[in-house]
């Protein structure tokens, strides 16, 4: 009887001794905790067109895309002053003065001129843009070792002249792919080694543990306004539930909710917490591609009759529960030159059988199939289940079909899909970006929207960039989606999605990235201690 | 010797075959690497750089003499070497399946031996019920309950991760608790067997103590089934528990691995599937050895 009660004591002492432990401390004073869903590849934008958490945090650019009175502008950072040629070719910049980098080495002109030539040099990721400067094709073909179109006149003085004029070429500057970098430092750890990654923005990164976290704390050489948070913890938690306990639990001070079931941000976040919901539009754009190849889908009837059976509207209620903006072009909502003019194709099944019916086809004749990319959201599967389920109202018949990621891309790459459903989410605020990429070459067309056909559109999505008037400019983007897609429909517009944030109790205010990415500024997170 | 070449071999096999089917499954691994943004021209340089365009058996060669330098490759998803990677992971999963096993071989034993002389009492139905919880209930379930229960409810532990031992606690309990059931149903029975044979009379007629006649005669001889059960399950445990370590954010080598193959990264596929290989062979190695040192009758075989 004395052993048990021993043990009974034992027991209980174990048991307080945890809950003593356990009871958490009050929150280090600036510290904002986060959590991601799969960890970073790397820290070098050269290497990465997806992990931009600490570049944009540890770097700055020439220019930021930043969220001014609701809306994205593009605004001078690092650069004082700049000056566009006559001809829109050359553009003089001036550099703030007296920037330090977070080792104290002084920010040149030198720094920048390599930041753009690195990005060549190692030809990974992210030399659109420099390719864009003068002799960039020599140095990434390492024919050259600069670029001939860069030219430094003194320390914070230089000018960038362009192979062809380029409207929206600011705005790329603004891009995390454009981060400024301390040539002087530079070491091989670059990318890796938190130590190497040096820059002047707002947070140097402390220590980053693989599939664990990573940790930045606030860089008191930084230029600009002190910044309440004051360090950062990314946490990798690649369980959604998890994530969803520890944000209850106050153990997150901001969750992104990108990754959490939709019944779960109804229920409990849009109920519980919604004077803390922070939403953005994922500026970016989900569609159906069709492929013009495929015997049904090269029929413009056919692919407009699609467009007609697809009722869009319900499907932002029944799947994203309303917090999806609709679609009807090819430049998203929020991005320069989008037209909230474009009409969409109406609902209408029964004009869709007809339509068909033209075409020469009965019901159920027309068949392909929907690939989607098994890694993508549970959101988007259902999207693709959704089409299919419409388009069968239609007397069309589409079968979804879920592919490994690698290869999803394989199949889509030689450009023998019937359709898929995916999402492009914007890398600057320009239309090129999105235009380009999908209608600006032959072999983009190819696998990115499936072997559009119309070569004198190509040519002309590519001229268009160097249109220097503004105003002409958006005018021929928007007689080019006119035709793309509401003449030729070459692709169903569908819709852009809400990002949504919760904000802790730790947390005044928070302002997303303009384009909604996961990554966000830590200066636009306001914390109340 | 002889085991050690056995060794060799079975992890050559095991890579060639793994080299084969990682490169006959459709897909380039670089197109998944590069992300959605990247252009073909860009896939085209990296997968020359990365020497995937070269032919099979020259990048088979080519893996095999780093592989016996130590130099398993660089992981594409993660940027770093793959041995750092699978060391760092193996810390952490070294330590969860210690916890692991230490619950389940002590509550195991406890249990398997308390239900065993109380037979048919009601510690007896609440010992087997708790084992029959143990190995009935799927993993992720227990891991969901216990992490709401103890760590979002009752705040005495945190929900997840490595930063102290404490979180260690619950991982262990979700991982080791099917083991511990399995255990205590095998030391039950055979402890059962065993008390109804001659020689426990013998020995309890010679007037040893009921307590001498447990551990010293009745116990001893359930170890054999027991102990093989745990090097065995022990040495599972070392490959990695994957839902656990997906659910408390645990950075093993189940989520190294589970991450490797969604991101088509070979390296360090071929990194994790042979570390995991190797360990399975060195446990069952080590079961063999402790077979012999309970049981006097293998060695003379031996």
């Amino acid at each position: 009887m004395k052993k048990r009660k021993h043990f009974v004591v034992c027991l209980a002492a174990v048991l307080a001794g945890i809950m003593l432990l356990g009871s958490a401390g009050a929150e280090e004073k600036g510290l904002l905790r986060t959590a991601i869903k799969g960890d970073i590849t790397t820290m070098d934008v050269a290497k990465t067109t997806d992990d931009y958490m600490i570049p944009m945090n540890v770097f700055d650019r020439l220019f930021e895309t930043r969220v001014v009175d609701g809306s994205a502008q593009v605004v001078p950072s690092l650069c004082a002053e700049y000056k566009v040629s006559e001809d829109g070719l050359t553009y003089d910049f001036t550099l703030r003065d007296g920037i330090q980098f977070s080792n104290g080495n002084p920010l040149t002109a030198s720094d920048v001129q390599y930041s753009f030539e690195r990005l060549l040099a190692i030809a990974n990721q992210n030399t659109d843009i420099p390719l864009e400067v003068a002799g960039g094709q020599e140095v990434m073909d390492k024919k050259a070792d600069s670029l001939s179109g860069f030219k430094v006149t003194d320390d914070t003085h230089f000018s960038v002249t362009l192979k062809a004029p380029n409207a929206g070429f600011l705005a790329e500057l603004s891009s995390p792919a454009m981060s400024i970098v301390d040539k002087e430092s530079m070491t091989d750890g670059f990318g890796t080694d938190p130590a190497a990654m040096i820059g002047t923005g707002p947070y140097i990164v402390t220590e980053w543990i693989t599939n664990d976290h990573y940790t930045m704390v606030y860089n008191d050489k930084y230029w600009g306004t002190e910044p309440t948070v004051k360090k950062m913890i990314v946490r990798v938690i690649s369980d959604a539930n998890t994530q969803n306990l520890m944000f209850l639990n106050g153990e997150l001070d901001l969750i992104d909710l990108k990754n959490q079931d939709g019944a779960i941000i109804q229920s409990q976040y849009k109920t519980g917490y919604a004077d803390r919901m922070v939403s953005v539009p994922n500026v970016g754009m989900t569609f159906l591609a069709l492929n013009e190849s495929n015997e049904f889908l090269k029929d413009v009837r056919v692919r407009k009759a699609i467009g007609m059976a697809l009722d869009v509207n319900t499907m932002i209620t029944a799947l994203y529960n309303g917090d999806a903006v609709r679609e009807n072009g090819i430049i998203p909502t929020g991005v320069w030159a989008h037209n909230d003019k474009m009409e969409g194709f109406p609902y209408d099944p029964e004009a869709a059988k007809k339509l068909l019916k033209e075409a020469g086809y009965e019901e159920g004749q027309v068949s392909f199939e929907i690939s989607m990319d098994s890694t993508a959201s549970g959101t988007v599967q259902l999207v693709g289940q959704t089409i299919s389920q419409m388009l069968e109202k239609a007397g069309i018949k589409a079968t979804v079909k879920s592919y490994d990621h690698a290869a999803w891309l394989d199949v889509r790459g030689s450009g023998k899909m019937d359709s898929f459903v995916a999402r492009w989410g914007m890398d600057y605020n320009d239309p090129a970006n999105i235009m380009y990429t999908f209608f600006g070459s032959v072999s983009n067309t190819q696998h990115r929207s499936l072997n559009y056909p119309d070569e004198e559109i190509i040519k002309r999505v590519a001229a268009a960039p160097a249109i220097i008037d503004d105003a002409a400019r958006m005018a021929e983007y928007q007689a080019l989606e006119k035709k793309i897609i509401g003449e030729d429909a070459a692709w169903i517009p569908l819709f852009a999605e809400m990002h949504l944030y919760c904000r802790g109790e730790r947390v005044e205010s928070f302002t997303p990235q303009w384009a909604g990415f996961s990554d966000f500024f830590g200066i636009d997170v306001v914390l109340k201690d | 010797m002889k085991r050690l070449v056995q060794a060799l071999l079975v992890l050559l096999l095991v890579s060639l075959l793994l080299f084969i089917m990682l490169r006959i499954v459709p897909g380039n691994p670089v197109a998944v690497l590069m992300g959605e943004h990247a252009n073909q021209e860009t896939i085209d340089r990296v997968t020359a750089e990365l020497g995937l365009d070269q032919p099979i058996h020259v990048q088979f060669f080519r893996y095999l003499t780093g592989a016996v330098r130590g130099d398993f490759g660089t992981s594409y998803s993660l940027g770093k070497p793959v041995s750092q990677l699978i060391g760092s992971a193996f810390l952490n999963t070294l330590l969860l399946s210690l916890a692991a096993a230490l619950f389940a071989w002590i509550t195991g034993g406890i249990c398997g031996v308390l239900a065993a002389i109380r037979k048919n009492s009601i510690a007896d139905r609440l010992f087997m019920g708790f084992s029959l919880l143990g190995i009935s209930m799927p993993v992720f379930m227990v891991a969901m309950i216990l992490q709401y229960v103890f760590a979002y409810w009752l705040h005495w532990v945190p929900i997840s991760g490595t930063a102290d031992w404490r979180s260690f606690i619950l991982p262990a309990i979700a991982l080791g608790w099917n083991s511990a059931g399995s255990i205590a149903r095998l030391i039950r029975s055979a402890l059962l067997d065993i008390l109804e044979d001659d020689y426990i009379d013998t020995a309890r007629a010679k007037g040893l103590s009921k307590t001498s006649v447990l551990f010293r005669h009745a116990l001893r001889n359930t170890m054999l089934p027991t102990v093989t059960m745990m090097a065995l399950q022990f040495s599972a445990l070392l490959s990695g528990a994957v839902i656990t370590e997906t659910i408390f954010s645990i950075n093993g080598i189940g989520r190294l691995a589970v991450q490797a193959i969604n991101a088509r990264d070979v390296p360090l596929l071929q990194g994790t599937v042979l570390f995991s290989t190797a360990l399975v062979i060195l446990g069952n190695l080590i079961a063999d050895l402790l077979y012999k040192v309970l049981d006097p009758r293998t060695r003379k075989e031996a």
